[in-house]
């Protein structure tokens, strides 16, 4: 597959990355403070937007399926938690450390084992029967699901906005010569990472992470070396259904979330599995946090920054620019279809 | 039909009985009888679109009859899903060989083992299959996918092994091979069926595979055509017209 690339386009992506590096080092030197602080934030977009984008590109990886649903399935996974964390655990602002923490944490499991259930349910339902059909009916099926998902959260909780952002404290964990880091900021990585080392160590080193990956470089020869193909699907659902979870329960805490909050981080998550390669676990996460920062240097930087209004057109800008210049992605590899 | 309808009794470890399975509208096969006896092996040749490898996958359960019936050891397998044929023993090589291309040649051999329960002896099946297939150990940390198609098929008949077969299914081993290849994979064919396992072997390659089996049958559209002992088929004037490139 040699594709030709003109010449032009290639300098013109070349002159991207050179004025990106150059706005980068720039801001660095204006206010190296800010651009740690800056930095830190675009870690904790990094990080929700990973656990999500896993999901899109598990699913990919193992059905050659866009999952539109799951920006949605995230949104509702965060109002779920909402529910149980506040209306029933009755976590308050004023709750004692060890409490809140404590139901946080019962939030946190309980959420992913109901999503990891909803989500298999969903490919039972909506997507098991259209396995050998043509991809472009599984794909209209995605966007229907991911209407009806949307469609649920507005009904349970209309258009209104959850919160819990005051649960976790804003107060610094330490200052040092104008940069500071903050527990809220902390909390979300102390979730995240050991999400994600459980995940590594499931999909590498169990048998059903095993059969995972099988299944998704060949699901014929997975079935003829007697997997249960159609249980790996499952599990791979309810594998992206637990991190969409926590993704949700983490964004509940540090914004506003309703029902229509899924679409666009949906579409950004979509594009962070993209850009890293979609199908590659590692890829995705590359891709999230690259995004996770671009957003938050773009948003907090003050050297010559287009500023938040550009946020979604820098975002779905790179979507276009990686479609162009490298359509597999950071990590990915070229498949047949050159997708 | 003589040897096809031959009732062994005990001796039959696989039957086909009107095997009728489809691709959508496409009546692939029509009415397939045949049978596979302890220890021996059996060659399935035909030409390209026969039917041979839907019949292994009618066996294997990718691909469920629509009519008709297939027994394993006495057991109605017709409508098992695969991982449960497996499980009963029968395991595969398929054709184009379909290893997994971004695991490692040891990580394949693994997932042929994949149904087992006894990890015990895992160890000791490679080393079978290394025995037999020297060029794995040296590639044993290779991506399956790197390979020479050689090496490929050669892996995925060590991946098939690692399941411990009662029946080993084999479709067209040779494919693609150089001569040299060629007979050394008909030679491993032979020893692993002398180690006790019954093999159902399908093969473009039909000179040879009727000089390794005890039986064959030819397939013609979908349907059996003829049915008899290797060496009778091999003096069969249809057969080697058609089959073995002689006027
Ligand atoms: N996935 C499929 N969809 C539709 N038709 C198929 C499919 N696979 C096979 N067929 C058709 O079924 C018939 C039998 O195919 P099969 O692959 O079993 O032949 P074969 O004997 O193995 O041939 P070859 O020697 O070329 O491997 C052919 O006519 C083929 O076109
Ligand atoms: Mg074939």
């Amino acid at each position: 597959m040699n594709r030709r690339r003109p010449g032009f386009v290639s300098a013109l992506g070349l002159a991207l990355v050179v004025l990106l590096v150059i706005w980068l080092v720039g801001n660095f030197v204006n206010s190296p403070s800010e651009f740690v602080n800056v930095l830190f934030i675009g870690l904790n977009y990094g990080a929700v937007y990973g656990l999500v984008a896993l999901g899109y590109t598990i699913i990919y990886g193992i059905l050659q399926l866009i999952n539109f649903a799951h920006g949605d399935v995230f949104a509702l996974s965060g109002l779920v938690s909402w529910t149980l964390l506040v209306s029933w655990l009755g976590i308050t602002e004023d709750s004692a450390m060890l409490v809140t923490v404590a139901g946080i944490l019962i939030t946190l499991v309980v959420a992913m084992a109901f999503f990891a259930a909803v989500n298999a349910g969903i490919e039972f339902v909506a997507y098991r029967r259209l396995r050998s059909a043509p991809r472009l009916a599984a794909l209209i099926t995605a966007v229907g699901v991911s209407f009806i998902v949307q469609n649920v959260a507005l009904a349970i909780y209309d258009v209104d906005f959850r919160s819990a952002t005051g649960l976790i404290p804003r107060t610094d964990i330490f200052v040092a010569g104008g940069v500071s880091y903050q527990w809220n900021k902390l909390f979300v990585l102390l979730v995240t990472v050991p999400v994600l080392i459980l995940l590594t160590w499931f999909v590498r080193a169990t048998r059903q992470g095993k059969a995972m990956r099988a299944t998704a470089q060949d699901r014929d020869a997975a079935a003829m070396m007697g997997i249960n193909v159609n249980r790996t699907i499952s599990i791979s659902f309810a594998l992206a259904g637990a991190l969409a979870a926590s993704a949700g329960l983490l964004y509940l805490l540090s914004f506003n979330m309703r029902y229509d909050t899924g679409f666009e981080l949906g579409l950004i998550a979509f594009t962070a599995a993209v850009l890293g390669g979609i199908g590659n676990l590692t890829g995705a996460l590359l891709g999230a946090f690259t995004i996770g920062l671009i957003q938050a240097f773009n948003e907090g930087l003050t050297w010559y920054t287009p500023g938040s209004d550009w946020t979604r057109s820098i975002v779905f800008g790179i979507l276009i620019a990686i479609l162009v210049f490298r359509p597999e992605g950071l990590l990915g590899e070229r498949t047949p279809e050159g997708a | 039909m003589s040897a096809a309808q031959t009732n062994g009794g005990g001796g039959v470890i696989l039957r086909l009985e009107d095997v009728h399975t489809y691709y959508g509208a496409i009546h692939a096969l029509k009415g397939i009888s045949l049978d596979v006896r302890e220890g021996e092996i059996v060659t399935l040749i035909g030409a390209n679109g026969a039917g041979k490898s839907t019949t292994l996958r009618s066996i294997n359960g990718l691909n469920h009859p629509r009519r008709g019936r297939i027994v394993f050891q006495g057991r109605d397998i017709t409508n098992e899903p695969p991982h449960e044929v497996v499980k009963m023993g029968i395991s595969q090589s398929p054709e184009g060989r379909k290893l997994f291309p971004r695991m490692t040649v040891r990580e394949n051999l693994e997932m042929g083992a994949f149904q087992r329960r006894d990890r015990a002896n895992f160890k000791e099946d490679v080393d079978r299959v290394y025995s037999l297939f020297p060029r794995l150990a040296e590639r044993r940390n290779q991506n399956a996918g790197t390979m020479s198609g050689g090496e490929q098929q050669m892996c995925a008949i060590g991946r098939a092994l690692m399941a411990r077969p009662k029946l080993l299914l084999l479709d067209e081993p040779s494919m693609g091979l150089a001569p040299i290849f060629v007979e050394k994979i008909f030679e491993i064919v032979r020893e692993i069926n002398e180690q006790g396992t019954p093999i159902l072997l399908v093969e473009q390659n039909a000179l040879m595979a009727l000089d390794a089996a005890e039986r064959g049958y030819v397939m013609e559209t979908g349907r059996i055509a003829l049915a008899d002992d290797a060496h009778a088929l091999r003096q069969n004037e249809q057969v080697r017209k058609a089959y073995l490139g002689e006027t």
